[in-house]
């Protein structure tokens, strides 16, 4: 598609997603995956709008176009919105942007989006999605991040971290598994 | 205590038979190996997720032949609220105190209590399946079994390694109308099947979008979300509206698409097959936080034998509910069910769930001598129980209800792809689409994992 044209259609899509009327933001946003990685960057600036609507018809409007990007034999278009996916995670987005992004890349990414997830490991905010991010995303480089953190991050989140590992067929020794160890108290008192 | 000296709960309970006439909870720390009660015992369970549903299995209970046979002893809910209510409604029916838990684990810590009831979100099932069978209990979990395809495959592997009884909440097949219909088409009175349409009416939306906010005081969030990724609180996720995310409730295919989906993988004998490809398509909710299809139409292939199973999910679609004379049970939810579709005639069931009405040709048909027949569920309680004291897989055992599960998995997958899926029923994996392939299962929270 020319340049111009494709500006067009990425500010079609933006303005229709801004929209005051939900039929029309449905309507862009199932719309959305075919624009495909031009309109990455615009939608991200949408999803911390504060119509609550708005934001979230940016959202999935961004889901639309991970999910399109991803289909067999796209491999290129995949390429490319992860390219305009990975910037995104720096420190200068809000956290719920670069948790959501994190999610988005977790499904069409490979190796190349490994370091910038493995990033956030130190992040007490972000740490469990960059965790569970690289335990979904195959490949070589997301074990060797995970291997790396057992060893790095703080003491209280490498039991996560061996969660991860044994999750992707990893042996661990220590950090005995959590799962069935009881946390949550009530106060309520048995009855009868 | 050494092996030789061991002594099991029917050993005890033998010794107790003839002199005690009332059964007695006795611990399952003395529970032999093999975890099979005798017939007269008394067991016991833990109600986990005490809402609604969960509430409504143990008055179902209450109702069934095996209430005089179980004790419930403990309750688990994440709103305390619910919890206090459940547990002093639950009191009301058990001799014993009934102690409330807001984790589940302690349940599963708990050697005294030999099953559990989980009626909690979908998105709970896989890891309280896995890890009550963990932990030796036998379980009812309400249905769909899972939310991912490796969910499924987990809550299997840990009810045969642990040799547990399981019994999913796909009622359908303990109905007396789906005896009826099961039998009248595996004699062929239709022909050869090769279509079973399945009719649903819409998901709803959200009409009244709210911001997220933080959660009520009463509510743990991060243990309502458990195994999902962590999000802002919003009250529309909860609690029966989980049903709308297609995280945690997956709509109205993974509802009552297990139910009505269920009869039909029975009906056709197609408990261990799964269909070669999937294809959905459908309309979103235009706002709100519910995601789920709102309409949505599925088609499933299946081969050898050759047939397609088609998911219709939209108001309107139903063919008119069947007159029933006076007398005879009438048909209270028609906007569910399915045409099967046979080489001779057709066949049409309304409902699936705990209500399953069948068209009257297959109420009123006489088998002739030399018809086959088919089995027949004393109750969907009572033949879990059944399958506990005997080992005898039930009706709704976990295989059958992972296979009906991954259908409505499969379905909201190729939705929100938005592309035809192929499924290998052999290797139970989607091939030629690695994003697919991934979404197959998802990362769990520490520790809320399988």
């Amino acid at each position: 598609m020319p340049e111009e044209k494709l500006k067009e259609v990425v500010s079609d899509l933006i303005t229709k997603i801004r929209d005051k009327d939900h039929n029309v933001r449905a309507k862009a946003r199932d719309n959305a995956g075919k624009v495909g990685a031009p309109a990455v960057k615009p939608l991200v600036a949408v999803i911390t709008d504060e119509d609550f609507e708005v934001a979230r018809a940016a959202k999935r409007a961004l889901w639309k176009i991970v999910r399109h990007a991803g289909r067999p034999g796209a491999d290129g278009e995949r390429k490319a919105v992860v390219a305009e996916l990975i910037p995104l995670l720096r420190d200068s987005q809000p956290v719920p942007v670069r948790r959501e992004v994190m999610w988005m890349i977790s499904e069409i990414a490979g190796d190349e989006a490994v370091a910038a997830v493995a990033a956030h490991l130190s992040d007490k905010e972000l740490r469990e999605d960059a965790r569970m991010v690289l335990e979904r995303l195959p490949g070589r480089g997301s074990l060797r991040a995970l291997r790396r953190a057992l060893r790095t991050v703080p003491q209280e989140f490498k039991i996560n971290i061996a969660q991860s590992l044994r999750a992707r067929g990893v042996r661990v020794r220590g950090f005995p598994c959590q799962k069935l160890v009881p946390t949550r108290k009530t106060d309520l008192k048995p009855v009868g | 205590m050494d092996k030789q000296n061991k002594i099991n709960r029917r050993q005890f309970l033998g010794t107790l038979g003839a002199a005690v006439g009332a059964p007695y909870i006795i611990s399952s720390g003395v529970l032999a190996e093999a975890g099979r009660p005798g017939a007269n015992e008394k067991l016991t369970t833990a109600l986990i997720g005490s809402g609604g549903r969960g509430m409504g299995l143990m008055n179902e209970i209450r109702r069934s032949e095996i209430a005089d046979s179980i004790e419930c002893v403990a309750a688990c809910d994440v709103d305390e609220n619910r919890l206090a209510g459940a547990a002093r409604s639950l009191a009301r029916g058990s001799r014993k105190p009934v102690t409330p838990y807001r984790d589940y684990r302690y349940v599963l810590e708990r050697k005294d209590i030999d099953t559990v009831v989980i009626a909690t979100p979908d998105h709970w099932h896989g890891v309280q399946t896995v890890h009550s069978a963990e932990c030796g209990k036998h379980i009812y979990v309400e249905k769909p079994a899972c939310c991912t395809i490796e969910e499924g495959k987990a809550m299997v592997r840990a009810a045969n390694e642990n040799k547990v009884t399981v019994q999913v909440g796909s009622q359908g097949r303990s109905q007396r109308e789906a005896y009826l219909s099961h039998r009248y088409l595996v004699n062929g009175n239709i022909g050869h099947i090769d279509k079973v349409w399945c009719f649903h009416y819409n998901s709803p939306e959200d009409n009244n979008p709210v911001p997220d906010s933080d959660p009520p005081a009463e509510l743990d969030w991060d243990m309502w979300l458990g195994p999902l990724r962590w999000r802002p609180y919003n009250r529309k996720y909860h609690h029966g509206v989980f049903r709308w995310i297609m995280e945690s409730g997956g709509g109205q295919i993974r509802d009552r698409g297990a139910h009505v989906m269920s009869c039909t993988k029975w009906w056709m004998g197609a408990d261990d097959t799964g269909p070669v490809t999937i294809e959905a398509t459908g309309t979103s909710p235009r706002r709100g936080l519910w995601d789920s299809a709102v309409t949505m139409h599925v088609t499933y292939t299946f081969k050898d034998p050759d047939w397609v199973l088609i998911w219709d999910q939209e108001t309107g679609n139903a063919p008119p509910a069947e007159e029933r004379k006076p007398g005879e049970a009438r048909i209270v939810r028609p906007g569910y069910g399915a045409v099967y579709h046979g080489s001779k005639d057709t066949f049409t069931h309304w409902g699936g769930d705990g209500g399953t009405w069948a068209e009257r040709k297959a109420r009123e048909w006489v088998p002739p001598p030399g018809a086959k027949d088919v089995r027949k569920s004393p109750g969907h309680w009572e033949d879990w129980f059944e399958g506990i004291k005997t080992g005898k897989k039930t009706i709704m055992n976990i295989e059958a209800a992972v296979g009906v599960a991954n259908l409505c998995v499969l379905g909201n997958l190729s939705f929100i792809l938005g592309r035809k899926l192929h499924w290998d029923q052999a290797k139970q994996e989607i091939v030629g689409d690695e994003e697919a392939r991934r979404l197959m299962g998802r990362p769990q929270r520490h520790p809320y994992h399988l």
